[in-house]
């Protein structure tokens, strides 16, 4: 019985060792807020046991993961960049779903090619940039754009302006992080503004019109402009301590079935006003701050970079949903993290902790 | 690791310094960031708390739908034929309703509310928002609005509105052409959303038939929207910001209002249909269904009674039977068998065929018999249209063979829809090899060709592909596309676009065989032989005709299928096509008269009837080019 005990101990030893436990503590209390929140806005048990069940999953994969070592996952690298782009590729021939929807069904949740992509491009970028001279000059800049360009390039063209300027950042977070010279950033910033006008033309007529809307939401009330209407009022009504529980008139914001995911942020502001918008972000902020810390934990080139540019990536996720509802920023359909309903989603983005709690458990043990 | 290729040394400590400062970098960016946020935050939710908690509680902002006026549909003389009346109706607003079923109670003891009005209220229910109204009746009366209003006070959630209902003043004159609008149901709510069109959800009338189904993105228009500010009773205080609705397209018909009563009348009670075309343009004139029914009882939801006595009723009336009937056209099929012969070169207007009252192929056992019995002697095209002699057109056909009769009786549009702006149209039959094939897995026999010479057999046409031919026949060969839009206008005062027709077909290459052809059918009915010639009797105008009697007999061996037994629609049926006045036809008729004797003695006289309507009393002078309409 005991050896049983100590057999059983150890092996859940084993498998939880890796973990960072501020930042998984953290995860767990967004999560639960999450489930609250969900319960509140869509009061049907089955939606939120489901969304119970993909975060248990989401898990599993968090602690797959950060069990690898950083070198297995540098191995993996390639391979899985070279596989999730075969897989975009394929639903753009046999995709189903609405445009910005494509995706395979796998029974508990749809998967969607283009989030993988969202772990699998800085996973790529920082595989490459391991082995490559840092700081990056020109020529592996321009490497690193081919990188980025083409999944973006292929997400766009979907269209999802949205995914694929999120897949962009993850990117450019990587390079960013590797020490591109500040003169060669303006470069880029430069040439990209320039590029303006014309990538323009190639938007899509809703898309133009979202940000149109956005500079003067005056123009659009039967569509976008409506949404941000309604969901700061919800928010400004949340007032100090919110409505409480349940309280919210999430009917309001049940319009645009994209969105339904995207607005739970309002909900949540309304039913807890600022002081649980300052407890929420605050939490957002600490897993941020907790995994760019464990970035610069990590071993080698590569686990850092990754770590730190999934850190970032995360942060942009929540800066933009929370800037968008409150209208701060465009309607760009980017669903708040771990908030949102929804399976894909929550799957990735703990499979990305997972990767940097891998980064950051094993550490340089012999220094250097 | 590395060492073989010469590169510079990596600097371990001094790249990690260079992560750090970035990583610092960007941490202090994200801290930034979200405290720009939470500052914002508090701005909207504690500074401007106020403001957004009374928009939120106490007035509303209402976004309302402005329903645009469905376009009218007038005929070719300006007759208004579907209009938009007012009309009243109840709504609820779930959301403001404390106490559905007792409100339910309360209003039933003021207004009428039948169990069908609250089984399709229950229903709407279920799709619709809370806070969007839900009709609960649609037809409410003067008093009943008054009822209400005296309580107003006390119903909250409950609105009466007005909103424009779809009117058809001619009732079942236009049934089968207009057709008519319904509400917008859950298919209908769907498909929209799959063509990205759900702002139509909150139309009333959804086309549902005809050519207000055909039409339907052209005649509801553009919906607008409101922001309309409310208070907590929904009473509007203001309206915020309008975008106008754009109104529904008119449409212009080719129809006569007057001469489809005219050819109803002709019917004189009897069931069938008949189609009047201008063989000059195409355009049809008149088109009748009968029995027909009131489309005006569909437009608020027909009641359960009113729907099962219609499609119960053995005659059909909600069958359109020009676009779903088909039926054999017997001998009517006569001078477009002629016209391909005359085209072979196996006939000519002199040949002459000798008819003893029964036709054997070789070798066979089997009678097709004339209908005189007897025969009619020896007889040449001519003759053999105007006294409608089987042998002549039973040695035609074998003569031509069934493949050259297909292919001809393709090209004069046969066994295709006619591509007429009505939704659902069939193709009839055009038997042929390849056809019989297909649908019965056997080859063809020499026998069915010699049927098919005289319009029996696997034939089935449509009164619009009948009607189609004659206007072939009657304007110099031109195969053109039946229709019943003439031009679209947006709104009163705009000018009219002419909806465009594809290019007619000329199908007759010898214009001497179609005037072969037209002398055996003017002497059909003015001839001292013809089957028609009563019928046209008395008559200040020459017309020219082909009559046709369709039967079903069994078709295998000795069968025989017992009338009763038949679908209405297809039990003996009389023909009739012709078009007049002989010098400029200025209408060209396809007749089918249910359950009537024969195509000379029901149809002929129904179709003179027309006519008359059509041309009118005989003028003072002589007509040249005179063109009149039946008024």
């Amino acid at each position: 019985m005991n050896t049983l005990l100590r057999w059983f101990s150890a092996f859940v030893w084993r498998w939880l060792d890796k973990l960072d436990l501020p930042l998984l503590g953290g995860l767990l209390a967004i999560m639960g807020i999450s489930l609250i929140v969900q319960a509140s806005v869509g009061g049907e048990l089955e939606a939120v046991l489901k969304q119970g069940v993909r975060f248990a999953v989401g898990l599993m994969a968090l602690v797959a993961l950060s069990r690898l070592s950083p070198s297995t996952l540098r191995q993996w690298t390639p391979l899985t960049y070279v596989g999730s782009l075969a897989l975009v590729g394929l639903v753009f021939v046999f995709g189903s779903g609405r445009s910005a929807d494509l995706w395979l069904d796998l029974g508990l949740f749809h998967l969607q090619p283009s989030e993988l992509l969202k772990l699998s491009v800085p996973m790529m970028l920082a595989w490459f940039l391991h082995q490559a001279t840092l700081p990056p000059r020109w020529l592996t800049l321009g490497l690193s754009a081919a990188i980025i360009g083409l999944p973006v390039g292929l997400i766009i063209l979907q269209p999802d302006l949205g995914t694929g300027l999120l897949v962009a950042a993850s990117g450019v977070f990587v390079v960013f992080l590797a020490g591109v010279a500040w003169w060669r950033i303006g470069v880029f910033a430069g040439l990209g503004l320039a590029a303006l006008p014309i990538g323009w033309q190639f938007l899509m007529p809703y898309q133009k019109d979202r940000i149109l809307t956005f500079l003067n939401p005056e123009s659009d009330p039967l569509g976008a402009g409506w949404n941000i209407i309604q969901s700061k009022i919800a928010i400004g009504s949340g007032g100090l301590s919110g409505k409480g529980w349940g309280q919210g008139t999430q009917a309001r914001l049940d319009f645009l079935p994209e969105h339904t995911t995207d607005f739970v942020f309002s909900v949540y502001a309304e039913e807890f006003g600022w002081l649980g918008v300052l407890l929420l972000l605050g939490l957002y902020f600490f897993v941020a701050a907790r995994s760019l810390w464990l970035a610069t934990q990590a071993r080698d080139t590569f686990g850092r970079l990754l770590a730190g540019a999934l850190a970032l990536t995360f942060s942009v996720y929540v800066i933009v949903n929370a800037g968008m509802v409150a209208g701060f920023l465009p309607v760009v359909g980017v669903p708040m993290p771990l908030l949102s309903y929804g399976g894909t989603s929550a799957v990735s983005l703990l499979a990305g902790f997972g990767m940097v709690m891998a980064a950051g458990a094993h550490r340089r043990t012999w220094g250097g | 690791m590395k060492s073989w290729r010469i590169k510079p040394v990596r600097n371990p400590t001094a790249e990690t310094e260079q992560f750090r400062r970035r990583v610092v970098l960007a941490g202090l960016g994200v801290a930034a960031a979200l405290l720009v946020l939470a500052l914002g935050y508090g701005h909207l939710q504690i500074l401007q708390h106020a403001e957004y908690a009374t928009r939120s509680e106490e007035n509303r902002i209402r976004l309302e739908p402005v329903i645009p006026a469905r376009g009218l549909i007038f005929d070719r003389n300006g007759v208004l034929l579907a209009d938009n009346a007012p009309a009243y109706r109840l709504d609820i607003v779930i959301e403001r309703v404390e106490d559905l079923p007792s409100l339910i109670a309360e209003l039933r003891q003021r207004v009428a509310i039948s169990e069908e009005e609250l089984q399709r209220f229950e229903n709407a229910r279920k799709s619709t928002r809370r806070f969007q109204p839900v009709p609960l009746k649609l037809k409410l009366d003067e008093q009943e609005i008054a009822r209400l209003a005296v309580d107003r006070h006390r119903f909250s959630g409950v609105e009466v509105r007005p909103y424009l209902k779809r009117r058809y003043p001619f009732g079942e004159l236009t049934a089968h052409i207009i057709g008519y609008v319904g509400r917008v149901d859950q298919d209908d709510v769907e498909a929209m959303a799959a063509r990205g069109e759900s702002r139509f959800a909150s139309l009333p009338h959804i086309g549902k038939t005809g050519l207000e189904r055909y039409y339907e993105s052209r005649l509801r228009g553009d919906v607008g929207y409101q922001e309309v500010e409310t208070n907590v009773e929904n009473r509007s205080l203001r309206v915020l910001r309008r975008h106008d609705a754009q109104p529904g397209e008119s449409l212009h018909l080719s129809i006569d209002i007057a001469l489809q009563q005219a050819m109803v009348e002709a019917f004189a009670g009897q069931h069938g249909a008949a189609v009047a075309i201008d063989p000059a343009t195409g355009e049809i004139l008149g088109m009748v269904s009968l029995p027909s029914y009131d489309p005006n009882l569909f437009v608020s939801g027909i009641s359960f009674v009113d729907y099962r006595r219609l499609g119960e009723d053995v005659a059909r009336p909600l069958f359109n039977r020009n676009v779903l009937g088909g039926f054999p056209p017997g001998s009517t099929l006569k001078p477009f068998m002629a016209l391909s012969g005359l085209r072979a070169g196996l006939i000519t207007p002199e040949s002459t065929v000798f008819s003893s009252g029964a036709f054997r192929l070789p070798n066979h056992e089997r009678e097709y018999r004339d209908w005189r019995p007897g025969g009619h002697g020896t007889v040449n095209l001519l003759e053999s249209l105007a006294q409608s002699v089987n042998t002549y057109y039973f040695e035609l056909a074998m003569k031509l063979g069934i493949d050259r009769i297909s292919a001809d009786f393709e090209r004069m549009g046969f066994g295709r829809p006619t591509g007429i702006d009505l939704r659902g149209e069939v193709g009839g039959v055009l038997p042929s090899r390849e056809w019989k094939q297909r649908r019965f897995g056997q080859v063809w026999f020499p026998g069915e060709t010699v049927i098919a010479g005289i319009g029996q057999g696997y034939w089935v046409v449509t009164p619009l592909q009948l009607a189609q031919g004659t206007a072939l026949l009657a304007d110099d060969g031109m195969l053109r596309r039946p229709h019943l839009v003439r031009s679209t206008q947006a709104g009163f005062g705009a000018p009219r676009v002419t909806l465009a027709q594809p290019q007619p077909l000329s199908v007759v290459d010898d214009p001497a065989h179609l005037a072969a052809v037209n002398a055996g059918l003017i002497a059909t009915m003015h001839g001292p032989t013809g089957t028609a010639r009563q019928a046209a009797a008395g008559a200040w105008y020459r017309m020219a005709g082909k009559t046709g009697t369709a039967q079903r007999v069994g078709r295998r061996g000795t069968e025989r299928i017992d009338p009763a037994l038949l679908p209405y629609h297809l039990r003996h049926q009389a023909l009739f096509i012709g078009y007049a006045p002989v010098e400029t036809p200025t209408i060209a008729l396809a007749i089918v008269v249910e359950q009537g004797g024969s195509g000379a003695a029901t149809a002929a006289p129904v179709a003179r009837r027309i006519f008359d309507a059509w041309l009118g009393p005989a003028p003072a002078t002589p007509p040249v080019t005179a063109v009149e309409d039946g008024r």
